[in-house]
């Protein structure tokens, strides 16, 4: 990996990690716009089936068994950052143009500065 | 604004599934074709920071109890692009979903299209504006601009989609749900185009490359840049 694209990565995943992290510890737990629309106008959910997904290590945006403190929303803000991140470099890495000259199958070398 | 489980019907979430699924589809061919290495991690941290920047909800102050939170494709599809920014709110929205609950998971290709498609189509048109060598006041005030804007009409879409669900309560109606959901995400998205001038600028000035990576065919602006 290029120094630019380590350069990126370590500032991006710091600055990530102290927002997910930190800073939303102190988000307002307000509903937001559609939520409270909804519960102004008594909207009542219709009889559609529904698919939710199981809680089954988060319970919202806290982490199971740490209750609803700093430190259950620090894990979540901090997983779910990395879940996302790791996601988009598999596929970014997966998807990324390969320099059509060099050889197939030597990805470093094939790729551009 | 993620809609969550049970309010849509069927044919709305199957049809709003299947447009963000093509737009998710036509994105990742395009990407595939022009992806410039330098632009991958910055995707990904990108990608992330939107995550997380969606955990912090703000007060409204001019609507007490109502919070607010950025969309943030809009803000990728400036730094990223049309469909690197789908591909990225894609993959939020999935892990929102999945592993949070935020989110209905038959509403996802609702949710989708409201934070991923049309944002990032508003990003995309005005992607050009920061490509130039200078970007100036003009680009600062169309990026508010339409960030702003980009929230309104995908409110609107949110409202849409509850009435053909049948699931607008009977006590308002269409016209006013409307005008409510509106009225809040223009404060919403006003937030959303100064944060999302501020960070363009921070990033423009520390990751010029990675923002410009190669011509693409959705960023006609940037053969100029």
């Amino acid at each position: 990996m290029t120094a630019y694209n380590r350069r990126t990565l370590i500032v991006g995943v710091a600055v990530v990690l102290i927002i997910g992290g930190v800073v939303s510890y102190v988000a307002s737990s307000a509903p937001d716009g559609l939520k409270k629309f909804q519960e102004d106008q008594g909207a009542a959910m219709p009889a559609y089936p529904t698919v939710a997904a199981p809680p089954i290590a988060f319970q919202e945006y806290n982490f199971n068994g740490l209750g609803e403190g700093f430190w259950a929303n620090a894990v979540a803000g901090v997983v779910g950052s990395l879940i996302v991140l790791a996601i988009l470099l598999l596929v970014g890495y997966a998807l990324r143009r390969r320099s059509p000259a060099s050889p197939v199958g030597d990805d470093r070398a094939a790729t551009r500065p | 604004m993620h809609i969550a489980s049970g309010f849509l019907s069927p044919p709305v979430w199957g049809t709003m599934a299947a447009v963000s699924g093509a737009a998710l589809a036509g994105s990742l061919v395009v990407a595939r074709r022009h992806l410039d290495e330098r632009r991958v991690p910055l995707m990904g941290v990108m990608g992330a920071f939107i995550f997380a920047a969606q955990m912090v909800n703000f007060p409204i102050l001019l609507v007490p109890g109502t919070s607010g939170h950025l969309g943030g494709g809009f803000l990728l599809a400036i730094l990223l692009g049309a469909p690197l920014s789908m591909v990225a709110m894609t993959s939020v929205l999935v892990v929102q979903a999945l592993v949070f609950q935020d989110g209905g998971i038959e509403a996802l290709g609702a949710n989708i299209f409201v934070m991923g498609v049309v944002p990032c189509l508003l990003g995309a048109a005005v992607r050009g504006l920061w490509l130039r060598p200078r970007p100036g006041r003009l680009a600062d005030i169309l990026t508010f601009a339409c960030g702003a804007l980009g929230l309104v009409v995908s409110a609107t879409g949110v409202i849409l989609m509850l009435w053909l669900s049948g699931a607008l309560p009977s006590t308002v109606s269409l016209a006013k749900a409307v005008l409510v959901m509106d009225s809040v995400h223009l404060l919403i998205g006003m937030v959303e185009g100064v944060v999302t001038v501020l960070v363009v600028r921070f990033v423009l000035a520390t990751r010029r490359e990675a923002i410009l990576g190669t011509v693409e065919p959705l960023g006609a602006g940037e053969v100029a840049a």
